[in-house]
């Protein structure tokens, strides 16, 4: 989608859609707790709710603790352009687009720790230090996926490299940018989310000072992010952009929903990992798309 | 003609300027030395800019060599941020190293900076093996003099003697280098050699010599504490400008000579196990300006896997990502400027403030010190690779190049794909890295009363701050402009001589960048406007509800990267000394750690100290006692007397 008018439709868009994920994981969760749940749309709420609500800062916090969450909801929204949604394609497409993507997550990262910092709570510190360090593992697992999937297309640019090849490659890239998936956005096994303890957070523990309309654009964010590596993954797996417009937007609604009725089960079923066994994970997910690079490899050679 | 006479002004301008370093006529230094950079940085520039190379050749000067200088693209491009932190740091210096604080010292300081100065731009220009080694050295020796500016402390002396003992270990390379070039070629002139494959393995003596300038690890050793131990001007121009020197050899003796068939691969596994290992052991450090100088290894990996995949490309003749890969390791030989020495002024001016390089004895500085605090945090992102500033670009030229070259089929494509992923991880750690020294020094609440008590900088010391972070911004938003001097050197570089034409997707990039500035801005003032609108309360930090947090419950800058160095240990091996709580009225409780330097102290230092034992061992032969002598004599005549008649015999 190109032209100025097409860009802005193309961010509203990922804008409005992105806060249903969590709402339909909380469904899936509560469905396979058999409580009733959270209503769906019930992330749309709090967002307004906190958009309206006066914000308590701490003394030590500078001018940053406010734009840390901003710099970081425009990274992730830039990144989300530059991934194809589907049909309705990507805001910007060149050569090279899926380095400034990863790149732009990590300007996210950078922003995110800095405000959390900001306070000088050594919870926050904590949390930082985790989110900055296990990205190292995510980042690489990412990049390695990012080489396979420009291995087997031949292309930079994340319009047409998305071009699944289907068999092991594809599985092999759904298990490891799945588990890098949990690991980005702070899912159970790698955080928890829900719990109340602050020593064992990673993203939750981050954002504990924040409130109202700052609180609002975290948590905006980070569905933004969700969604955002749920397309990338439902588009690296299964040939969402080889279709006719009707049939890939229902395709890709149907991935993402899998995707993410996949994460609440997970959520279900599992504990939080322990921290020293998050390293191993991630290192798992490296290997499954390092596996995938050599299948692609391999492919190319045939 | 023009280039020439710029540049002897310049050098007639510095040279003069020594006159000028004594304490009353500074101002008038500070004149000729910015005099002499602006000549010399506009010569450099009218040569990026496609002027046609400039060449001198001179009488006789050194030995029975006549002067033969030249500036073509390759050398104008170092000599770019050889002016501009050559300048900057001088500015910089007039107020943190000023006659009023270091009476001693100050004017020695201004002198050795113009020696620096010349001799950088002496090697940059010289096309002789002599007045190349004879600027090289003089450029050693000119380091050295500034690092050791403080020579009344003992760590500093340390950090000299350690940092003038490796340079010329490296420089003994560069002498055997040169002087086989000589005997081989037949003169000491130096330039293009052409078709001479028996000269390719003189190639691995000058890596050798170039990569201990360079700080390329294993030869890193010095770097560490001479960036630390140096003034903050002397480690700006050092890592910005210094280390480049081993580049500028390394590119230029690639280009000029055939090169081993092994050569790129060996860049390319020196630039990702120094990228690797280099920010590995800069996330440990707790002294900020160890940190910076262990980065800097990191980046001079980054500039050596590009220059190894342009080296592979062009034996696998493959051009593109080959370019691709070159032009964006001299790109970050720019970038690398401008961000390092921007973080060391910022560290320099943190030290000037507060007095100590340990970052958990800081925080909270933002406060009193915005200009320095917001400064940094724009060397921070640019550092960590992260759009849209000027790191990022350089980085994403290195990465087409990677990315491309592992499409390739077979040994290449895995080589790329794997230092790919070296690079990657390695930028992820940066982030946590700079996250980590920009938090500690400028975020929370201050933890010693020097931090509490801290002031900010003067404009001497603000003004090239905001410079460098100004150009990190600007070549991060618009890196057409700086593009086509690049290509030039690419051109320059590269045996087909042809400089390459713009990727299209910069322009895109470009726009890229411009809009999420513009995007950046307008949801943070947004943001900042609905915050007053709904109303701001300040509070204390939550804490888990305890009320009175104190500045020492804050992170520390150990805890920070411990899970790091956890995963890490095993190339960090940190030395921990740790005092246990222990019954029921417990003594203190203490735990220091410190992570010395992989090579020097579990390589270097045992080695010199075996070389030690054995040398005291051989000493006890010397005595003193005649007979024994005579004994000596008697028994080495004997064995010749041997020798000659076995020999004889055969």
């Amino acid at each position: 989608m190109s032209g100025f008018v097409g860009r802005i439709a193309l961010g509203v868009l990922w804008v409005l859609l992105a806060p249903l994920l969590p709402g339909i994981i909380n469904r899936v969760k509560a469905w396979v707790a058999g409580r009733r749940g959270p209503p769906v749309l019930q992330l749309y709420y709090d967002l307004h709710r906190l958009w309206q609500k006066g914000v308590v800062q701490s003394h030590l916090a500078s001018p940053g603790f406010i734009a840390g969450p901003a710099v970081a909801w425009v990274a992730v929204l830039g990144a989300a352009l530059l991934v194809p949604l589907g049909p309705a394609g990507t805001g910007l497409s060149f050569r090279g687009d899926v380095l400034l993507m990863l790149y732009l997550l990590a300007l996210g990262r950078f922003a995110t720790a800095w405000a959390a910092m900001e306070t000088g709570s050594a919870f926050e510190g904590m949390g930082a230090a985790r989110e900055v360090t296990f990205a190292v593992l995510a980042e690489a697992a990412l990049v390695a996926a990012m080489l396979a999937l420009s291995v087997q297309s031949g292309s930079l640019s994340l319009l047409t490299m998305l071009v699944p090849s289907g068999g092991a490659a594809a599985v092999l890239l759904a298990a490891g940018l799945f588990t890098v998936l949990l690991a980005e956005n702070c899912r159970v096994p790698f955080d928890d989310p829900n719990t109340h303890l602050e020593l064992t957070m990673i993203h939750e523990v981050m954002v504990l000072d924040h409130s109202g309309p700052p609180l609002a654009v975290i948590l905006h964010g980070a569905s933004l992010k969700l969604l955002l590596f749920s397309v990338l993954l439902v588009e690296s797996v299964l040939p969402v952009r080889s279709l006719a417009p009707p049939a890939s937007a229902a395709l890709l609604a149907g991935g993402v929903l899998a995707t993410i009725v996949g994460v609440g089960v997970v959520e279900s079923l599992l504990a939080r990992f322990a921290f020293r066994r998050v390293p191993l994970l991630l290192l798992t997910a490296l290997l499954f798309c390092v596996f995938a690079l050599l299948v692609a490899w391999q492919g190319g050679v045939a | 003609m023009t280039l020439g006479a710029l540049l002897a002004i310049s050098a007639g301008t510095l040279v003069s300027s020594l006159a000028f370093a004594g304490r009353r006529w500074s101002h008038l230094w500070l004149a000729l030395t910015l005099a002499g950079v602006l000549f010399a940085l506009t010569a450099a520039l009218l040569v990026l800019s496609g002027a046609r190379a400039w060449e001198w050749h001179g009488p006789i000067l050194v030995g029975v060599e006549p002067a033969h200088l030249r500036l073509d693209a390759i050398s104008a491009l170092f000599l770019v941020p050889v002016c501009v932190i050559g300048g900057l740091g001088a500015v910089y210096a007039r107020e943190y190293w000023s006659d009023h604080h270091q009476p001693l010292s100050a004017a020695r300081g201004r002198a050795w900076w113009s020696v620096q100065l010349l001799s950088l731009t002496l090697v940059l220009t010289a096309s002789n093996g002599l007045y190349f080694l004879a600027g090289w050295e003089v450029m050693a020796l000119s380091s050295f003099f500034l690092i050791t500016l403080d020579r009344r402390r003992a760590e500093v002396r340390a950090a000299g003697w350690l940092y003038i003992v490796a340079s010329h270990a490296g420089t003994l390379a560069l002498f055997a280098f040169f002087a086989l070039l000589a005997a081989r070629t037949g003169g000491w002139d130096l330039g293009p050699i052409g078709a001479r494959p028996e000269l390719a393995s003189l190639f691995w003596l000058a890596l050798l010599g170039f990569g201990v300038k360079a700080g390329a690890l294993p030869l890193h050793i010095w770097l560490p504490s001479a960036h630390a131990n140096a003034p903050s001007h002397v480690s700006a121009i050092l890592s910005g400008v210094g280390l480049k020197m081993g580049i500028y050899g390394i590119v230029r003796f690639s280009g000029w000579m055939p090169v081993p068939a092994s050569a790129g691969w060996a860049l390319l596994a020196t630039g990702a196990a120094s990228a690797v290992v280099g920010i590995v052991f800069a996330f440990a450090q707790t002294d900020v300006k160890r940190l910076l100088a262990y980065c800097s290894i990191e980046n001079i990996g980054v500039i050596l896997a590009g220059l190894g995949l342009a080296l592979l490309a062009a034996s696998h003749g493959e051009a593109r990502w080959g370019q691709l890969a070159a032009a964006g390791a001299l790109l970050h030989v720019w970038s690398h400027a401008a961000f390092k020495s921007l973080l060391f002024f910022g560290a320099g001016s943190v030290l000037h403030a507060t007095g100590t390089r340990e970052m958990s004895r800081t925080g909270g500085l933002w406060r009193t010190m915005p200009w320095t605090a917001s400064t940094f945090a724009v060397g921070a992102v640019a550092v960590s690779g992260v759009p849209p500033l000027n790191g990022f670009v350089s980085e994403w030229f290195v990465y087409l190049g990677l990315f491309d070259a592992a499409s390739a089929p077979g040994r290449a494509g895995w080589g790329a794909a794997l230092v790919a992923l070296a690079l990657a991880s390695a930028g992820a750690v940066a982030l946590a890295t700079f996250v980590k020294a920009g938090a500690m020094i400028f975020l929370g609440s201050p933890r010693t009363k020097a931090a509490t008590f801290a002031t900010e900088s003067g404009n001497w010391m603000r003004a090239p701050m905001v410079l460098l972070a100004a150009t990190c911004v600007v070549v991060g938003l618009l890196p057409m402009l700086v593009w086509p001097a690049v290509a030039r050197a690419v051109g320059a570089w590269a045996p087909s001589g042809v400089a390459p034409a713009a990727p299209a997707a910069l322009a895109t990039l470009s726009r890229a960048h411009v809009a999420l500035a513009l995007a950046v801005t307008v949801v943070v003032g947004l943001l900042v406007h609905r915050v007053r609108t709904v109303g701001l309360r300040r509070s204390l930090t939550w804490d888990c509800a305890y009320a009175v947090p104190t500045a020492r419950m804050q992170y520390s800058a150990g805890s920070f990267s411990a899970i790091a160095v956890g995963w890490f240990r095993w190339i960090l091996l940190p030395e921990r000394a740790l005092r246990r709580v222990r019954g029921a009225l417990p003594a203190r409780a203490s735990y220091i750690e410190r992570i010395p330097d992989l090579v020097l102290a579990r390589v270097v230092g045992p080695v010199g100290d075996l070389i030690t034992r054995f040398a005291m061992t051989a000493r006890r032969a010397q005595h003193g006692r005649l007979q024994s002598y005579i004994l000596y004599v008697l028994a080495g005549l004997t064995m010749l007397g041997a020798l000659a008649s076995l020999g004889g015999a055969r």
